[in-house]
């Protein structure tokens, strides 16, 4: 039945602006993760990224206590964003300890589980009997931030890539690139695309056809700079043309944040913010989170309670030191025994010979005996 | 430098022997380091491999790598897919200020590479370990071989991962795992990342970090009693400069109508021997000319010593070590079900065989008790006896 334009104005049209009034009234639910190691800038570009110091830095002065369990820790911090009556709830995850220990294997898990139980979560939640208060913190993008080798994707990130990229919107950041030459960048960039490619790693890719040419083009530009190379800086510096800009100021110039020659910050950007916001949201809603409900109702019943892993391999390592200091107690034991037994049959043995001695003594006295009984029987029989 | 050869004018017709190796993660700049450093493409560059192999660890490899000036190069051993990082070992001729040296580099890529990278220092331990028992070998050879090449590595250049933090994990186990062994000199590759305020403060962290950890780096020893003033000032300089903040290029860019090896970005340009930019030439200067002889002495009169009395003293304490340290795997899955399945039976053997000992002892204790008793009866009968025979 094809769409039948009414002639008068009815007011239909101005549903869309209901609809708007409606949302900026509600307000908004943003949440953002940053993956990498740590010292590649992911608190100082989140600051940038937001014009406010979201998150504090890594205190320094704290870095000589012992962390005994070396494991990824995920550290979840909350901030209220405000601009022209509109309210954003930003909730920004950060993984510190990935990637920064001499043995990485199974880093990523505490990750993993995170975005998994942040769908399990939802999905509980959706199915309760009441629905209003419904605590959301499933992950809308993941940035992972790539260390500025010059070279290529790491097994690490590659591990960690495949697995994100099934779960989330994963879109891949070279931090620090005012360490690359425009040349090396470029090399660079088009190493990672190619790895991604063969690898199969599913990174997040924005609509890119849209109603007007200057949307077309601006999304063909953003997706074609992939992986995004990012400077972040919070300070304002003085440029060597006067100019008062955020940057990072060198000794022999001054890298500025958002000239898109220097870095692709202004299209990430518009790309978390400005533009593709609400597509990064209903991407995770509609794709991620329903690919995990798929993948669980298959093999649960409504209502069923997850089943969890108990093979947590930081367990298994302790398991095998466990082992160890057994097998050593039970040598120990061991020795004891030997020793035990060496006593027994040494105490027997010296038992044995007192028996004997004993025995000796008892025939020889034996032997006088009959010889005294003999002596006086003949002593009797004599007279 | 002329005025410390003095006595030596032999060596500086054949010229001095030098070796350092380059160890770091990829990407913070060794090989750029070594090509600056030798003024040529000395080291192939990473070539990044195929990209569907990009997710396999890279195994361990060492291979001599001939190039250019080449005098002479070792073949050395060879594993295959049993170790973990590459070595490439490159010798070449330099002139410095009019001494040759012949200069042997040990690169290490593929270190830090892995997503478990424990096994990696043990690599350059036992590479170390083999040169130092190689001389051992020789000096104690009835009859030396007078063209011995002395491959003991002098320095050990470890580049730190500009994060501007401070040092993780792999570094400070690294750096205090090799510092027994060679001369280790902590270094910032890639050092056009910071600021310059953030550079102070990291080359700070990480003096703080290697003080707290008591790791022994090479820190340009001097004694302000021994040695005239102008060592002592130029040594504690270059200690305040530790840990140098490098950076490499082996490309020439053009600068204020200059031409000078630099990196070229569009805010600017680094000049790598600028020594408001990098620490790069004070290193250089350091490291083949003015210390290159204090290096070797330290390394043959200390460390090696050290080492020397160390293996001497454990093998004549007894035996390989080697075969003790039993792999923790081996022994966990040893299956413990077992030992524990033997230590029971043992047990109620011995058990068994203490219960019965016990009786066996009692029983004869109650024989010996039985036929003590009849020695006394037969005793008080032969006294009955004898005292009626008295009678």
């Amino acid at each position: 039945m094809a769409p039948a334009p009414l002639a008068t104005g009815v007011g239909v049209a101005n549903l869309p602006n209901q609809r708007h009034k409606i949302v900026a009234k509600r307000g908004a639910n943003f949440t953002i993760m940053v993956c990498g190691e740590s010292g590649l800038g992911k608190t100082t570009f989140i600051n940038t990224l937001f014009t406010t110091s979201i998150k504090d830095h890594k205190n320094p002065l704290r870095r000589h206590h012992k962390q005994l369990d070396k494991t990824v820790e995920i550290e979840i911090t909350k901030a209220e964003l405000e601009e022209k009556m509109f309210k954003v709830n930003l909730t920004v995850i950060d993984t510190p300890g990935f990637g920064d220990y001499i043995n990485n294997k199974d880093s990523w898990l505490p990750v993993i589980e995170f975005l998994d139980d942040q769908h399990e979560s939802y999905m509980r939640q959706e199915q309760q009997p009441s629905r209003q208060k419904i605590n959301d913190l499933r992950v809308h993008v993941c940035l992972y931030f790539i260390r500025p080798t010059g070279h290529t994707l790491t097994p690490l990130d590659i591990e960690v890539m495949k697995r994100l990229g099934t779960r989330v919107n994963l879109i891949p950041v070279i931090a620090k690139a005012d360490t690359l030459t425009p040349r090396d960048l470029a090399d660079f960039k088009r190493k990672l695309r190619e790895v991604i490619a063969a690898q199969n790693i599913q990174i997040y890719s924005c609509p890119i056809e849209s109603e007007d040419e200057s949307t077309t083009t601006r999304n063909r530009t953003i997706m074609s700079a992939m992986p995004f190379s990012i400077i972040g800086s919070t300070q304002d510096v003085t440029t060597a043309d006067g100019r008062t800009v955020k940057g990072r100021e060198y000794s022999w110039g001054v890298a500025e944040v958002e000239n898109e020659e220097h870095c692709d910050f202004k299209k990430l950007r518009s790309l978390l913010v400005r533009t593709h916001m609400l597509d990064l949201v209903s991407t995770t809603e509609e794709m991620h989170y329903e690919n995990y409900r798929r993948g669980q109702m298959e093999t649960r019943k409504f209502g069923d309670p997850k089943v969890k892993k108990l093979n947590n391999p930081k367990f298994k390592e302790e398991e095998d030191n466990l082992r160890k200091k057994f097998t050593e107690q039970v040598k120990q034991e061991e020795n004891r025994f030997r020793h035990w037994e060496q006593q027994l049959i040494a105490e027997r043995d010296r038992l044995n010979k007192d028996l004997e001695d004993k025995h000796a003594q008892i025939k020889n006295l034996e032997g006088e005996l009959d010889g005294l009984y003999q002596a006086q029987g003949r002593n009797t029989t004599r007279r | 430098m002329a005025h410390r050869l003095g006595g030596r004018r032999k060596n500086v017709k054949k010229g001095f022997q030098f070796c350092f190796m380059v160890v770091g993660a990829s990407g913070t700049g060794r090989t750029t380091f070594v090509n600056t450093l030798c003024d040529s493409g000395v080291l192939p560059k990473k070539i990044s491999d195929n990209p569907e192999e990009a997710h396999n660890e890279a195994g361990i490899k060492i291979k001599p790598v001939s190039v250019g000036k080449l005098l002479n190069f070792m073949l050395l051993f060879v594993h295959e897919k049993q170790s973990l990082i590459f070595l490439f070992i490159i010798v070449s001729e330099l002139d410095e200020d009019g001494v040759r040296i012949s200069l042997t580099i040990v690169d290490t890529p593929g270190f830090g590479d892995n997503i478990d990278n424990e096994k990696c220092f043990q690599e350059i331990v036992g590479y170390l370990e083999s040169q130092y028992d190689d001389i051992l070998a020789e000096e104690n050879r009835i009859k030396r071989n007078p063209r011995f090449r002395d491959n003991r590595v002098h320095a050990l250049l470890y580049f730190i991962a500009p994060t501007g933090h401070a040092l993780r994990e792999i570094d400070i186990e690294l750096m205090r795992r090799l510092s027994p062994r060679v001369n280790v000199i902590p270094v910032i590759g890639r050092a056009d990342s910071l600021t310059p305020q953030e550079l102070r403060d990291f080359k700070r962290r990480i003096m703080e970090d290697i003080e707290h950890y008591n790791i022994p780096i090479y820190n340009f020893p001097y004694d302000p009693e021994e040695d005239d003033e102008d060592t002592v000032e130029e040594n504690s300089e270059l200690r305040t400069l530790l840990p140098f903040s490098i950076i490499g290029s082996d490309e020439e860019i053009v600068v204020n109508g200059r031409t000078v090896r630099g990196r070229q970005y569009p805010w600017g340009a680094v000049e790598v021997d600028n020594p408001k930019h990098s620490d790069f030439a004070r290193l250089r200067s350091a490291l083949l000319s003015s210390h290159l002889q204090d290096l070797k002495e330290i390394t043959h009169d200390f460390l090696y010593e050290n080492y020397r009395t160390e293996k001497l003293s454990r093998t004549i304490n007894g035996g390989d070590q080697d075969g003790a340290a039993l792999d923790a795997d081996e022994m966990a899955s040893q299956s413990v079900r077992l030992k524990e399945e033997q230590l029971r039976r043992e047990e109620e053997k011995l058990r068994d065989i203490e219960l019965k000992v016990q009786k066996e002892i009692q029983e004869k204790r109650q024989e010996l008790q039985a036929k003590e008793e009849a020695l006394r009866s037969l005793e008080a009968r032969l006294a009955a006896a004898q005292l009626q025979d008295a009678a």
